[in-house]
């Protein structure tokens, strides 16, 4: 049995629970502001697993996108119109 | 029995697949359209995981998978280049990925757009209010 | 926080479904073989034995995306220069000028003002070296594009947007960078050809390396003993210019304010009512 390989999936596994949480919390957070962070939160905890799955190229593309982008352009969206959601 | 690694290769194709239909129901269910954008950024990146799983190669023997980059090109040895592809992980899905990521920003950036042309008509982002106001 | 137990119960479902699904279904798994094909683009994708079917770079993702798949990446392009001709063209006929005084001073403090004064620069820098180097290690056009487009927004949000306007980075110039790095893209396609047509030689279009029908063109992969692979670095050149220029101009107009906007709006809303 590879040790080594357990303990780096063991890793990956770990990032992927806690990339669960993160999108439980940024669907159901009724601040909007709050879910973009935890979504950027869930691009990070993405990046890592992208990085174990050995793809840097993606890597490389995916965290200006998903860390740098698209909070940018979604928080210009909120100060433009409503920051809380109604229930 | 099962062994370590199939079981947390399991538990991340699972919690993918949980990711999956979280960010469904928040396209669906939700009624702002901030949210709805939001939950659609988490579902195509779920599904660009997704192609990476598939294009994985776990451990053979021992040696560790690397990535589908040939370092070793200057020597012009044909042995390191046949141990490379013993041993590197699919290249073909990352090169499909990245122009599946490249089409869902250019969707997300229009949808962002669309969604400031909707606040300035109708003054509410909520899809019951525009509902309401038969737009 | 008040979604421990929504959390905790999501947790332990996943623990005990993965424990059961491997335990009696294995193919969902990855093997420990790639497929066929995956072994043909590992093989050749630096292969200098054989002239005609690499494409002389050892980096397998950036050889796919821009010679053996070529044309998918031609038509991604084209998808997004319609995403951004569409976001243009739902702000149009608001004036991007800075007025003529500006009450106060925009912008963040002074402490963040100065440490940002360094940051767009370093990411520029490195940004243009992820892009540049992209057939030798990961890397390439859009890596190196998308990171040139945060210096930007960090620009935007620090200082204001007169800043950049002041400083000639308005839509117009943002559209000719990026018309520039698309006509570049397509001669670079083109390149191949023109070069059959000028000698008298086949040719294909996208072509990198000799082919069998036409062994007799083909782009240089050494220059200078340093290996360029060909059509590959110049794809990534204009690559990076297009995609850096296009990611500016949409957060140009995605932090216009809204009082330039409003009173074209008002006007046809107040015209509108007298009627």
């Amino acid at each position: 049995m590879s040790y080594g390989e357990a303990f780096l999936l063991g890793i990956t596994a770990l990032a992927a629970i806690f990339s669960t949480i993160a999108t439980y919390m940024a669907i159901m957070e009724r601040d909007l502001l709050k879910a973009v962070i935890f979504s950027a939160i869930q691009s990070t905890i993405y990046a890592f697993i992208y990085y174990m799955l050995m793809a840097p190229d993606i890597d490389l593309v995916y965290i200006p996108v998903a860390v740098g982008l698209y909070p940018a352009v979604i928080i210009a969206l909120i100060k433009k119109t409503t920051r809380e959601e109604k229930p | 029995m099962i062994t370590l690694s199939e079981y947390f290769m399991t538990i991340l194709i699972t919690c993918m697949i949980v990711n999956l239909g979280l960010a469904l129901y928040g396209v669906f269910f939700k009624p702002n359209l901030i949210k709805k954008i939001i939950a659609l950024t988490i579902l195509g990146d779920t599904a660009n995981t997704f192609a990476l799983i598939i294009g994985y190669r776990m451990w053979v023997a021992g040696v560790p998978s690397r990535p589908p980059v040939f370092t070793e090109w200057r020597s012009n040895n044909p042995l390191l280049l046949l141990v490379f592809t013993k041993t590197a992980v699919d290249p073909l899905p990352q090169a499909l990925v990245l122009t599946a990521i490249v089409i869902g920003l250019a969707v997300i950036l229009f949808l962002v757009f669309l969604t400031l042309q909707a606040w300035k008509i109708y003054r509410s982002v909520d899809m019951r209010d525009i509902r309401k106001l038969k737009g | 926080m008040k979604h421990w137990i929504g959390i905790c119960v999501l947790i332990l479902t996943i623990l005990a479904i993965s424990f059961v699904v491997a335990a009696n279904i294995n193919v969902l798994l990855p093997s420990t073989n790639v497929r066929t094909l995956a072994e043909i683009y590992l093989k050749y994708t630096y292969y200098p034995w054989d002239k005609y079917f690499t494409a002389m770079s050892p980096e397998a993702c950036t050889s796919i995306v821009w010679d053996f798949r070529g044309l998918d990446t031609v038509f991604e392009t084209m998808v997004f220069y319609l995403a951004i001709i569409g976001a243009i063209a739902l702000a149009r006929g608001v004036p991007l000028k800075p007025p003529k005084e500006i009450k106060g001073e925009p912008g963040l403090s002074l402490i963040v003002k100065t440490v940002t004064k360094i940051a767009p620069v370093l990411i520029i820098a490195v940004a243009g070296s992820i892009a540049l180097h992209g057939h030798l290690t990961p890397g390439g056009g859009f890596q190196g594009g998308a990171t040139a487009a945060v210096a930007p927004v960090l620009i935007l949000v620090v200082f204001s947007q007169f800043y950049l306007l002041k400083r000639g980075v308005n839509k117009n110039s943002m559209l000719l960078l990026r018309s520039i790095g698309l006509t570049g893209i397509g001669i670079t396609a083109f390149a191949a050809v023109l070069i059959g047509l000028a000698t008298g030689h086949y040719a294909f279009v996208l072509q990198n390396q000799p082919k069998p029908l036409a062994p007799n063109i083909s782009l240089p992969a050494f220059v200078g003993g340093q290996l360029i692979s060909g059509s590959l670095w110049f794809f990534n050149f204009f690559e990076f210019l297009a995609v850096a220029a296009g990611f500016t101009i949409v957060f140009l107009l995605i932090t216009l304010p809204e009082k330039l906007a409003e009173t074209k709006e008002e006007k046809r809303a107040a015209e509108g009512g007298e009627k």
